[in-house]
């Protein structure tokens, strides 16, 4: 790498950090509300066009939710002031882990690994995820 | 004119115009004058990315070795002081894009080193710089030899490649509605480019034009912004965090996974489309459209 290339390169990291520092002091991200049922209902069935939701669990924090949707788990996340979501088996969501009132959720997927639901207890009882 | 190297390179001598740009629109969105979103994290992803793409460029030196090979072997001298062959080669570097462009999309080798440009879930002009750091390693440079072998002197490609990226750049924006319709006809603009980043099963891979739209039109891959149907940006299986190495690497990770798992089937996984699966279990674009197609109510035919 030649001189000039470092200096150029050094000049673009503090343009990037000034403007991500410009970015943070904006506040001008989306506005994000705690998701309640029918808002969380309305995102999964935008992100899963055609399956039926059973049964939803919104999070007690309002920043995700799990829902049922037959054999399959549909599980949505907030990420900064957008939110990610997977579809996994619904026997895979059901054996996650839950401690300190948050399910980890792994959803097999390199792009996203896990998803941490605050939820007041997981698994449902059979008869609420029937 | 040195026809091997470039006496400029537009994309370096645009920076200062990037980085204001940038301001500008985080100050016009900051005083509600402009439509844009920024998140903090989201937008250092985009930016590092562009960063980091200027390293990664420095390790693809092949494609100008490539590239001045073929001119040794050109079939024509064509003047990079002619006002034709400017003309030329910018219609000619267009068309190329667009089939490479087409190509990032359409099969996932590609796609894993393109993905990254659209794994933003925001559309403003960082999301113009999240640019890829895999792109040379995946080879779609080979797609500009051709213009090599006809006789373009690899400067002038270099020079038209880097106006394109450059004019690439301010249609990364919520900020502009629509230009006007004689221009919205011909070239690529904002509202044409939203509907290349969003998601929504009716835009899925749409758009790839570079400067000219009128490709899209062409080639029937063209899709315009509709009013009642706002734009999702990002990619169908959005990322779960802003890790930048996931960023990058997050799609040649999945295909080495899948080839390691299923060896049989590598083919398909490296160079089937994106989302291919052998039993079909996964999602498409094409299976996506389909079932968005399926589930639209039937359409009343006009009196």
């Amino acid at each position: 790498m030649d001189k000039a290339f470092l200096i150029q390169l050094a000049g673009s990291a503090a343009a990037v950090m000034a403007l991500v520092g410009l970015a943070a002091w904006a506040k001008i991200a989306k506005p994000l509300t705690p998701l309640d049922d029918a808002r969380a209902r309305r995102l999964l069935a935008q992100e899963f066009p055609g399956k039926p939701l059973e049964r939803v669990w919104v999070a007690t924090d309002g920043r995700g939710a799990v829902a049922r949707s037959g054999a399959s788990a549909l599980v949505l996340f907030e990420l900064g002031d957008a939110y990610v979501a997977r579809h996994i088996p619904w026997a895979q969501a059901v054996a996650s882990s839950f401690r300190d009132g948050v399910v980890k959720i792994d959803l097999s997927d390199v792009a996203a690994p896990m998803a941490r639901i605050a939820l007041d207890r997981w698994p449902p009882s059979p008869r609420e995820a029937a | 004119m040195d026809p091997i190297k470039p006496s400029f390179d537009p994309v370096t001598l645009a920076i200062p115009f990037f980085v204001l740009a940038v301001v500008l629109e985080i100050a016009l969105a900051r005083f509600k004058l402009a439509r844009a979103n920024y998140e903090t994290r989201d937008t250092l992803a985009s930016l590092t990315m562009g960063l980091g793409s200027n390293v990664a460029g420095l390790l693809t030196g092949g494609a100008a070795f490539a590239g001045l090979f073929v001119y040794q072997h050109r079939l024509f001298d064509i003047p990079m002081t002619a006002l034709w062959a400017w003309v030329a080669v910018f219609l000619l570097e267009d068309l190329t894009y667009y089939g490479f462009h087409r190509i990032s999309h359409e099969r996932r080798f590609w796609w894993a080193a393109h993905v990254n440009h659209h794994s933003s879930q925001h559309y403003n002009l960082s999301t113009a710089l999240r640019q890829t750091w895999t792109g040379g390693l995946a080879g779609t440079w080979a797609l500009w030899l051709p213009l090599a072998f006809l006789g373009f002197p690899p400067a002038m490609i270099a020079i038209q490649k880097g106006i394109s990226l450059v004019y690439q750049f301010w249609i990364h924006t919520e900020a502009i509605g629509r230009m006007p319709r004689w221009f919205e006809a011909v070239f690529n603009t904002p509202s044409h480019h939203r509907v290349h980043h969003a998601r929504n099963p009716r835009y899925l891979d749409r758009n790839y034009a570079g400067i000219l739209i009128v490709w899209d039109r062409l080639f029937g891959t063209f899709q315009p912004e509709l009013d009642e149907e706002k734009c999702r940006y990002g990619i169908v299986k959005n990322l779960g965090d802003f890790n930048i190495l996931r960023v990058a690497f997050h799609e040649w990770a999945g295909i080495g996974a899948d080839v390691a798992r299923d060896p049989r089937h590598a083919l398909g996984y490296i160079f089937g489309p994106p989302g291919w699966s052998p039993d079909g279990s996964r999602d498409t674009s094409a299976k996506l459209r389909a079932q968005w197609e399926a589930s639209r109510p039937a359409e009343t035919p006009a009196e």
